[in-house]
This record gives C-alpha cells, sequence and structure tokens, in this order.
C-alpha cells in the first residue's frame, strides 16, 4: 500500500465537481476535468500521469464558456468529450472537439461539435455509449430521458428517442449497462429505475431512496452498486432486486460517488462529503449464500471489506476515475479542485 | 613285586580291550590310532606296523634298553598266549553246558501230548450236556414271553378304556397335569387306533380334555389366581398344542388396555394438576395404576417367558407417553417445580417398571427421553425469556406511545427491558438451578449435561436476542421482509426512538448483565461438564459482551442515521421547491428552521429519556475517527476560534474567505458516545453538513444568499445550546454561508442591523406563540 499512500496531486484553479477517464487514449493514462465556478472563467483540464507516474502534467488547458456540472470523456475518441453545464438560471449540454493543434496556439478553444438542446429542466448527466464506436448517448435531465444520434463529421447531433419519466421522480443520474447495451439505470427520489432502450419503456425498478450515484460492475453481469445518501453503499443482483446482496458502511455523512474497477472483480471505490476515498472489497462471487450471512453479521464476515480509506482531501470529494488503461490507479477529485491520482498496488 | 603288579594289571585291561575291540571294531578308533603309527604305543593298534615299529624302537633305544624291551616283549607274548589258552577253554565250557540243557528238555517234553487230548475230552462233554439243557427249556421260555406280552397289551387297553373315567376324575381333583400327561401318554394309540377300536372311548376321553381345556383357560385369565398356577396352566395348554400365541395375544391386549386406563387417568390428573395444586392425592391414584400394571407386566412375564421384546416395547411406549405429556405441557411454559414434578413422576414409574422388566433398560431408555425434554424445557424457558423481552420492548413503545398516557415512554421501556433482561434472566437462572439441584435419579445423572445446556441456552439467547434486536430495529431489511410474511407483527415503521433504546439497551446488556449472569453461572453452574475442557464452556460471555458492543455502536449509528434522514427530506424539501435563481428579498426567517428545531427537540427529548448525561466538555482529539480530521488544530486555538467565528458570522463575506484560507480545519466526524451530548451533536454535525451538500447544489441570486445567511444566523444561537463541540457547529454553519456565497451569482450579505432585526423579530414572533400556547 506504499503506492497508495504516495498520491500525486494536482490543483485545479477553481471547485470542480467532476472527473473522467479518457478511455480512448490508449498510449497514456490522462484524465479531463472540467471547473465549477459561477463567476469565474472555466477551464477544462487535460491532465497526463507521467511515465514514471510520479508527476501530473497538464496536457491542456481549455476555457469553457460555463460552469461544468458533468463531463464524460468519448469512449472511441480521445479528443472528444461532453459537458453539462450551467449558466447559473439555465443548462445546456454539448459535446466538444479539443482542437488539432492546440499545443500551438496560445489559448486554444474548443469546437463545440453538437449542442444537445432538446432539455428544458435541469440536466443531470451525459452517458456515452459504453464502449466502442458508436453514435449513440443519453442525456438526462429531471424529468426526461434522450437517446441521441451523434455525427461527428457533420457535427450535429438529433434525437432519437425521448421518454418522460414523469414530473415528480426527479433524476438525477444513471449508468449504461456494459453487458447490456440496451438497459440504462436512471437513478431518481425513490428508487433507480431501468430503461430499455429499444423501447423506450421502464422495465424494472430497485426501491431504494437518496441514490447519489450508480455503477455497473464492468466484469460481471447483473452487478449493479448504489451510493446512497445516508445508508451508505448497497451492492445489488438485478435478477433479485427486492434484496441488496451486499451492504456496506459507506462514509461518516453521504456516499456521493461510486466507481467500480473496470477489471479487477469487487474492488469498489467510493467518494463521500466527509472528505474521504474509500476502497471497498465486495467480493459477489458468493451471490446468494452471501445475503442472508452478510446482514447477521456472521463471523466469517468479520473481513472488513474497506480496504483502505484515503482521508487526505480538505473538502468533499466528488468525482472519481479508475484508470481504464492502468486499472490499478485511480484519480479522485475533491471539491477544491484538487485532483489526486493514488495507485493501489493489491 | 609291586612295581610289577601295576603293569601286570595294566596288561589284562589291555588285552580285555584288544578283545573286545576285536569282537567290535571301531573305525573310529582305528583311523584315530593310524594317526600316531610313528610312536611305540601304536603297538596296541590295528595298523601296527612290525617293521616300522622295529626300526623306530632300533633307532630310539640302546642296547641295553632293546634288551630289557625284548625281554619285556616276550613276558607279554607269553601272557598273551596264556590268556588266549584261558579264553578258549571258557568257552568250550559253556558249549558243553548247553548242550546238557538241551538234552534235559528233549527228555520233559514226552508227557505233555496226552494230558492235552484228556482235557479236549472233558470239554466235549460239558457241551453237550448244556446243548442238552437249552432244548428241554425252550419251549417253557417262549411260552412265558408270549403271555407277558399279552399282558402288556391287555393293560394299555385298560388304561385306554378307563381313560376317560381317570380324566374325569382329574378334572374333579383339578389334577390337570395328571390329566394332560394321562391324555398325552395315550395320544400315540388314538392316532392309530381312534377311528375303529376306541371310537368311544377316544370321543369320551377328548369331551374330558376339552373341559380341561376350557378350565386351563379360564385359569389363566382369572386374576384371582396365583401367578404360579397360572404359568402353569399356561405350560399345560402349550403341551396340549392349545393355541398359545392367541391366549398371549389376547392378554397382551389386556395389559395394552389397561397401560391406556393409565394414560386415561393420568390425563385426567394432569389436568386436575393444573387447576388445583393438590398433588398428593393425585399422585397417590397414579401410583396405584402404576403398580398395578407393573404386577400385570410381571405376571405377564412369569406366564410367558418368552415375550419380552413386547413388553419392552409396551413399557417404552409407557415412559414415552409420559414424556409426550410432559412436552406438551412444556410448551405451556410451567414452573420449574411443576416440571420436577412430572419427572419425579416419570422417574418413580422407571424404577418400579425397572423392577419388574429389568432387561427393557428402562432408566437408560428415559434418560435419553428426559435429556430431550429437558433440553427443550431449557430452550422454551429462554425463547420465553425473549418473547417477554420484545414484548416489554414493544409493548411499552408502541402501545403507550399509542395512547399517550405516558410521559417518557421511551424510559419507561428502557427501564422495563432492562428489568426484563437482568431480572427475567436471573429468575432462568434460577428456576434452572433448581433442576441441576435436585437430586432425582435421573436429573443427577443429567446434571453435567443440564449445565451444559443452560450455558448453552444463554450463548444462544443472547445470539438469538441480537437477532431479533435486529429485526426490531429494522435494519436488516431482506431478514424483516423474508419472514414478514410468517410474522405478521413485525412492525412496518421502525420508530427511531425504539433503536434509541436498543442501543441502550444493549450497552446494559454488555455492561451489567453479561457480567452478572457470568457471575452467577460461575457460582451456581460451573463443573467442567460433557463438553470438554477443549472446547471451553458453552457460554462465553467475551463473544457475548462483543456481539452487543458493536450492536449498541450499531443501533447507536442507526439511530442517527434516521434521524439525519429525517431532516435530510426536510432539507431536501426546502431546496428543491423554491426557485434560488429568482429568489424575493428575505422578510423572516424561514419556516423550515421551526421544523429543524423541532425535529432536534423531538431528538433530545428521546435521547434524554434514554442515555445518560455526559461529562461536559470540549470534544477530545483522541476520539476522531480519523475520517475528514487532519488534526491539526489545539483546543485552544479552538477557544479562540469560536470566539472569531462569532464575530466573523456578522462580518464581510471577503474576510470569511480569507479567514478560510488561514483557518486550521475542525473535526466533523468525531466518534459517538452514549451520552446525550454527543449523541445530539453528532445528529446536528450530520445537518448541517448535509445543508452544505444541499447548499452546493443550487444557485442563489443575492435574495437567496441572503435568506440562507438570516436562517443560518438564526439557527446559530439554538443550535450551540443543544451541542458540545460549539466550534465545530460554528465551522459548519459558516461553511454554509461559505458554500452559499460561492454558489450565489451576487453575493452579497444582509446588513447586520437588519439581520439582527428580522432576527429579534423571529424570535419575538415565537415568544408570542409559545405565550398562547400556554
Amino acid at each position: 500500500m506504499q503506492g497508495a499512500s504516495s498520491g500525486v496531486g494536482y490543483g485545479l484553479k477553481y471547485q470542480a465537481r467532476c472527473i473522467s477517464d479518457v478511455k480512448a487514449d490508449t498510449d497514456h493514462t490522462s484524465f479531463i476535468t472540467g471547473t465549477l465556478s459561477l463567476r469565474e472563467e472555466n477551464e477544462v483540464h487535460l491532465i497526463r500521469l507521467s511515465s514514471g507516474g510520479t508527476e501530473l502534467i497538464c496536457e491542456g488547458l481549455f476555457s469553457h464558456p460555463n460552469e461544468i456540472w458533468d463531463l464524460s470523456s468519448c469512449p472511441f475518441d480521445q479528443r472528444i468529450f461532453s459537458t453539462v453545464f450551467s449558466t447559473g438560471e439555465s443548462y445546456g449540454a454539448a459535446v466538444w472537439q479539443i482542437p488539432e493543434l492546440y499545443g500551438q496556439l496560445n489559448s486554444p478553444q474548443l469546437e463545440k461539435i453538437a449542442s444537445l438542446d432538446a432539455h428544458s429542466g435541469k440536466i443531470n448527466c451525459i452517458l456515452w455509449w459504453p464502449s466502442g464506436r458508436n453514435d449513440k448517448l443519453i442525456s438526462i435531465d429531471e424529468e426526461n430521458l434522450f437517446l441521441w444520434s451523434l455525427d461527428c463529421s457533420k457535427k450535429a447531433a438529433q434525437v432519437q428517442s425521448k421518454e418522460s419519466a414523469g414530473m415528480l421522480h426527479y433524476l438525477s443520474g444513471g449508468a449504461w449497462d456494459p453487458h447490456d447495451v440496451n438497459a440504462v439505470a436512471a437513478t431518481c427520489e425513490s428508487s433507480v429505475q431501468f430503461w430499455d432502450l429499444r423501447t423506450m419503456n421502464k422495465t424494472n425498478s430497485i426501491d431504494c431512496t437518496h441514490v447519489r450515484n450508480v455503477d455497473y460492475d464492468t466484469k460481471k453481469k447483473h452487478i449493479l452498486v448504489t451510493a446512497e445518501d445516508e445508508s451508505g453503499i448497497h451492492v445489488w443482483d438485478l435478477r433479485m432486486p427486492k434484496v441488496p446482496i451486499k451492504e456496506l458502511p459507506g462514509h461518516a455523512h453521504w456516499t456521493w460517488a461510486i466507481s467500480c474497477n473496470p477489471e479487477y472483480d469487487g474492488l469498489i471505490l467510493s467518494g463521500g462529503t466527509d472528505s474521504t476515498v474509500n476502497l471497498w472489497l465486495a467480493s459477489t462471487s458468493t451471490g446468494d449464500g452471501m445475503t442472508s450471512e452478510s446482514l447477521v453479521e456472521s463471523p466469517t464476515q468479520l473481513v472488513d471489506p474497506l480496504l483502505n480509506s484515503y482521508s487526505d482531501y480538505e473538502d468533499s470529494v466528488y468525482g472519481l476515475a479508475w484508470s481504464s488503461r492502468e486499472p490499478w490507479i485511480f484519480a479522485s477529485l475533491s471539491y477544491d479542485g484538487r485532483v489526486r491520482h493514488f495507485k493501489h498496488l493489491s | 613285586m609291586g612295581v610289577d603288579d601295576v603293569p601286570l594289571d595294566d596288561k589284562a585291561k589291555r588285552m580285555r580291550d584288544l578283545l573286545s575291540s576285536f569282537y567290535s571294531p571301531d573305525p573310529a578308533m582305528s583311523s584315530s590310532n593310524s594317526s600316531k603309527f610313528a610312536s611305540l604305543d601304536a603297538i596296541n593298534t590295528t595298523s601296527f606296523d612290525a617293521d616300522q615299529y622295529m626300526n623306530l624302537l632300533v633307532q630310539k633305544s640302546n642296547l641295553e634298553g632293546l634288551l630289557q624291551k625284548h625281554v619285556e616283549m616276550a613276558a607279554e607274548i607269553k601272557n598273551l598266549d596264556t590268556d588266549l589258552q584261558m579264553l578258549v577253554y571258557e568257552n568250550y565250557n559253556k558249549f558243553i553246558s548247553a548242550t546238557d540243557t538241551i538234552k534235559r528238555m528233549k527228555n520233559n517234553i514226552v508227557g505233555m501230548e496226552a494230558n492235552m487230548e484228556q482235557l479236549l475230552e472233558k470239554i466235549m462233554s460239558v457241551q453237550s450236556r448244556s446243548d442238552g439243557v437249552n432244548t428241554s427249556l425252550f419251549e417253557k421260555r417262549e411260552h412265558i414271553e408270549k403271555l407277558h406280552r399279552t399282558r402288556n397289551l391287555l393293560r394299555k387297553v385298560q388304561f385306554i378304556y378307563d381313560l376317560p373315567a381317570r380324566l374325569g376324575k382329574c378334572i374333579k381333583s383339578e389334577a390337570y397335569a395328571d390329566a394332560v400327561r394321562f391324555y398325552t401318554g395315550a395320544m400315540p394309540i388314538f392316532k392309530a387306533y381312534g377311528d375303529s377300536s376306541f371310537q368311544d372311548c377316544k370321543r369320551a376321553s377328548e369331551e374330558a380334555m376339552a373341559t380341561i381345556i376350557k378350565n386351563l383357560q379360564g385359569k389363566l385369565f382369572s386374576d384371582t389366581e396365583s401367578i404360579q398356577a397360572r404359568a402353569e396352566a399356561a405350560v399345560l395348554l402349550k403341551q396340549l398344542d392349545f393355541p398359545v400365541d392367541s391366549l398371549k395375544a389376547k392378554l397382551f391386549e389386556k395389559l395394552e388396555q389397561l397401560l391406556q386406563d393409565l394414560q386415561l387417568k393420568r390425563e385426567e390428573v394432569t389436568n386436575f394438576l393444573e387447576d388445583s395444586n393438590d398433588t398428593s392425592k393425585t399422585t397417590s391414584t397414579i401410583d396405584a395404576s402404576v403398580h398395578e400394571f407393573a404386577e400385570a407386566i410381571k405376571a405377564y412375564r412369569v406366564i410367558f417367558p418368552d415375550s419380552e421384546k413386547q413388553l419392552i416395547k409396551l413399557s417404552q411406549d409407557l415412559i414415552t407417553k409420559h414424556f409426550e405429556i410432559t412436552e406438551q405441557n412444556i410448551k405451556e411454559q410451567i414452573s420449574v417445580a411443576k416440571f420436577l414434578g412430572f419427572l419425579r413422576v416419570i422417574w418413580r414409574d422407571v424404577l418400579l417398571m425397572d423392577e419388574v422388566l429389568n432387561e427393557a433398560f428402562l432408566p437408560d431408555y428415559s434418560l435419553e427421553a428426559a435429556q430431550r425434554v429437558v433440553k427443550q424445557y431449557v430452550a422454551i424457558t429462554f425463547s420465553h425469556l425473549l418473547h417477554d423481552i420484545s414484548d416489554a420492548l414493544i409493548v411499552n413503545i408502541h402501545m403507550k406511545q399509542k395512547e399517550g398516557v405516558e410521559e417518557n415512554p421511551l424510559q419507561v421501556a428502557l427501564e422495563t427491558s432492562k428489568n426484563a433482561v437482568l431480572k427475567g434472566s436471573m429468575d432462568v437462572l434460577v428456576d434452572l438451578r433448581h433442576l441441576v439441584d435436585d437430586n432425582l435419579g435421573l436429573l443427577l445423572k443429567l446434571r453435567d449435561s443440564i449445565v451444559d445446556w443452560i450455558q448453552e441456552g444463554f450463548q444462544e439467547f443472547f445470539r438469538a436476542l441480537d437477532d431479533h434486536f435486529l429485526l426490531l430495529s429494522g435494519r436488516n431489511k431482506s431478514v424483516s421482509q423474508a419472514q414478514g410474511l410468517t410474522e405478521g407483527k413485525v412492525v412496518d415503521k421502525v420508530l427511531a426512538g425504539l433503536v434509541l433504546v436498543l442501543a441502550q439497551l444493549s450497552v446494559f446488556i454488555e455492561q451489567t448483565a453479561v457480567p452478572k449472569i457470568t457471575e452467577e453461572i460461575a457460582t451456581s453452574f460451573s463443573g467442567s461438564g460433557v463438553r470438554g475442557y477443549e472446547n471451553g464452556p458453552a457460554f462465553v460471555p467475551g463473544e457475548i459482551c462483543r456481539i452487543f458492543r458493536s450492536a449498541g455502536e450499531k443501533f447507536l449509528h442507526h439511530y442517527i442515521t434516521m434521524r439525519t434522514q429525517r431532516v435530510s427530506v426536510l432539507l431536501k424539501k426546502r431546496f428543491k421547491a423554491p426557485n434560488w435563481v429568482k429568489h424575493k428579498e428575505p422578510r423572516e426567517v424561514h419556516m423550515f428552521v421551526d421544523l429543524l428545531l423541532q425535529e432536534l427537540e423531538t431528538i433530545g427529548s428521546e435521547v434524554k429519556q434514554v442515555l445518560s448525561q455526559g461529562v461536559l466538555r470540549k470534544h477530545r482529539r483522541s476520539e476522531s475517527n480519523g475520517s475528514t480530521a487532519s488534526s491539526r488544530s489545539n483546543p485552544l486555538r479552538d477557544d479562540k476560534m469560536s470566539r472569531t467565528n462569532t464575530q466573523r458570522a456578522r462580518s464581510q463575506l471577503l474576510e470569511t474567505h480569507l479567514a478560510k484560507l488561514f483557518k486550521q480545519k475542525v473535526e466533523i466526524f468525531t466518534k459517538t458516545e452514549f451520552t446525550q451530548e454527543s449523541v445530539v451533536t453528532t445528529i446536528v454535525k450530520l445537518c448541517l453538513k448535509s445543508l452544505q451538500e444541499f447548499v452546493r447544489l443550487q444557485t442563489f441570486n443575492r435574495s437567496g444568499f441572503q435568506q440562507i445567511q438570516l436562517d443560518i444566523q438564526f439557527l446559530r444561537a439554538p443550535l450551540k445550546e443543544t451541542v458540545e463541540d460549539e466550534a465545530a457547529i460554528d465551522f459548519l454553519l459558516d461553511e454554509v454561508i461559505v458554500g452559499t456565497s460561492e454558489r450565489c451569482l451576487d453575493p452579497i450579505p444582509l446588513e447586520p442591523p437588519i439581520l439582527d432585526k428580522l432576527i429579534q423579530a423571529k424570535l419575538a414572533k415565537k415568544r408570542e406563540q409559545s405565550a398562547i400556547s400556554l
């Protein structure tokens, strides 16, 4: 765990909420992050981990017109990413492209490929097709789910289909199932809803309140992890949506972000408003057998699922991202704009 | 001449040796001698070589020696010659005497033949005479034998003709044994000639036998007859080839009937026992019937000696039924005394039966059954205890809260359940102690096992209690959902107060109840038991303490979570509803503050009922959970900071920003203790942190920001009153304001005078309201 404690730091100018792994960059371990400042000039930072892994280098710095609430990198083109931004009064979402020759320009401008401007309410997040080249995008606002078809060359995005979740559900986020590209999980006030993109119908739902974040297990089908305000982290098997198969205590305050490791099964990273990042090992392999045991806290369960707790933060941690290139490295972003890279050597 | 004598003797001996060797030449000797022919002694050997000897002699001796040797040798030769002569003479003498003897024998043998002939003649005459006698007596003997046979036959015929009469006589005198003997004696004849000559006779005797059989049966079944007589009757019937098995079955049925009667009586008795506690009378009636049964079994055994198996089964049935009844009774929660009463009765019965039927191993059998029953009894006792405790909890909290009668329902619930745990456990121990202390034979043998069961029982009980607590707290959703169907009474909405009571109760169990129980067990239920040392005692207080310590913490945490969740909902509503960007100028402190304070008040009152008051102090650094704490501040600075904080609240925003840069981080998430202040502080801290997070998600205009500023300013005073860690609260309140200003498009705070005015207005309004309500 020596590598774990010796994290590498990087400071943003302003507060920030979101960080994303640049999946398409196969040569470097890089992340992209954007600031959240209401009154200042916002920036998008492209950060790369130096080859020795000892330094975080700013690979690109681009100005962004508004404060960024959500940011995700395109899985097939390292120069494309999406943001959800707010002017303070209204929300917008767009897909951007990093300019070709940005190294030579002094203050490079981002090229807007498409504006996802069909929304009316507060936009929560944009989801890219889980892996590989596909033109599908999903954007979620408080009431609606939009499926977009993006044409990079024509620089246009069209709404393919749209479905309203209903006025009172207040969608807050979502995740695209990496095992079944037709399924999307969307979190709302009192449940996690599952949508089938072909029919745009709700297929299933899990009742759990105050879900902040949700992530699919990339290695195992049917496994979903949710982060909840007060009640910590729950691991669900979608075939048995009544009862979680595992419960993790989460954080001293809310658990805000959650991320499953792209390679190692059961390795879960969570970030909380108590200014810590916790690394859990929640093996789901025993499946049903664990259900009862985990709840009765049997002696076999005494093995602490908490592998490590990184507490060297000054403020709440909202952003988390595993590197898909080097899956033992993750980046975390606390509200005060500090990016930290950790190597978890297990 | 003495000198000469010795060689002479030597010579004689050598001579004899030589002679004997001549008759029986020994090859070994010759071979051994041949090896040393080179010496002068070789003269005596068979392989004597005269030339060699001569050479040797000539070489070795001088002339004088040779001469001497010559003389010596000549004398020896002479001697040898005389000896030889004498030997010949002797032999000849012996030959002559032998010839004489033969001659004499020949003479004596001559008269013998005549004597032998005479002897033969005499024997012949004896033989002829005996033949004569034989032939003269033969006829008479044959006749006598014939007569004898006839007489025997006649006697038998006579016996058969007399049989009916004789049987009749036997019936009259009840000499059934004789009758049976007679009849069986006559049977072969009847079988051979029954159809022809002795038809009448046979019929008559069969009739007589029928009466005898009837009489015998009657005798067998009559209880008045002595057992001996009945056994005899059974044996006789068996001899008559009567189907005894059916009789046996009949008699056995009778026994079973007796057993059922006994059972009925007993059930009546137990019912009776329920009603009144007059045991003396009931036991006597049971006693009598059991005695009767034992006697019957004894009789049956004597009558049918090969019937043990059935009897064993029967008696085991009896014991089994006993235990079944006891088990049924146990389910209705009977007292230890009563339970012991049952066992005592059973044991007495067992002993009685054991005397009669030793082969049934009834004591062993009943020991097994008793083991089961006692174990069940112990288990049921504990389950009742569990039930009582949960009743104490639920009834007090749910019922009384509904009625609204009790002032402090939580306190009452806590006290009663504490009482239920401690006193209930003690009562159980005292009760079960009776089981161990009782000197009933049955229980004495089980003593060690009982001790183990009681210890195990406690272990299991506390585990079950923990599970039950979990169920009550509704913490483990899946279990309650899984059991929700079977246990309909599981409350849907778990009251937060109950969880708090559970938390405190867990602490109580860990710190008070378990040590006491451990002590009690150690004094009265020590003893290694059957488990043996390697397994250790069944009751492991350390483990129980650990379980309840963690449970207590869990419940406390759960309580805090439940409470903060409610506040979160409140805050969420507050921040979702208005459009903060278009907020109007603040006119008064917002309603939600009242709601928040009200919620905190409820928590305060709940906590006050259940938890103890902690020592008032600033929180210590060492208790930090380490979650967010960078413990760089020291208590001195804390104090200073709280002072500066209050001033800063009224200061301008820039100052706040600057101050934040230099301010040390305050620990927010510290370990919660089981004190009123600690719990309330934790909840307030969490709520404020939530408030901060909600604020960060919004965007405010100037008025919105000012509204928040106003609300927070109003909260500051009442919150600080309730908590023990003022610095942290100040810090968090400031954080909320900072967070709001960061999320504000135009962060210009309210002027302090206006702020004060609005707060005073709110306070005045509050006072007014409370005055009205009073």
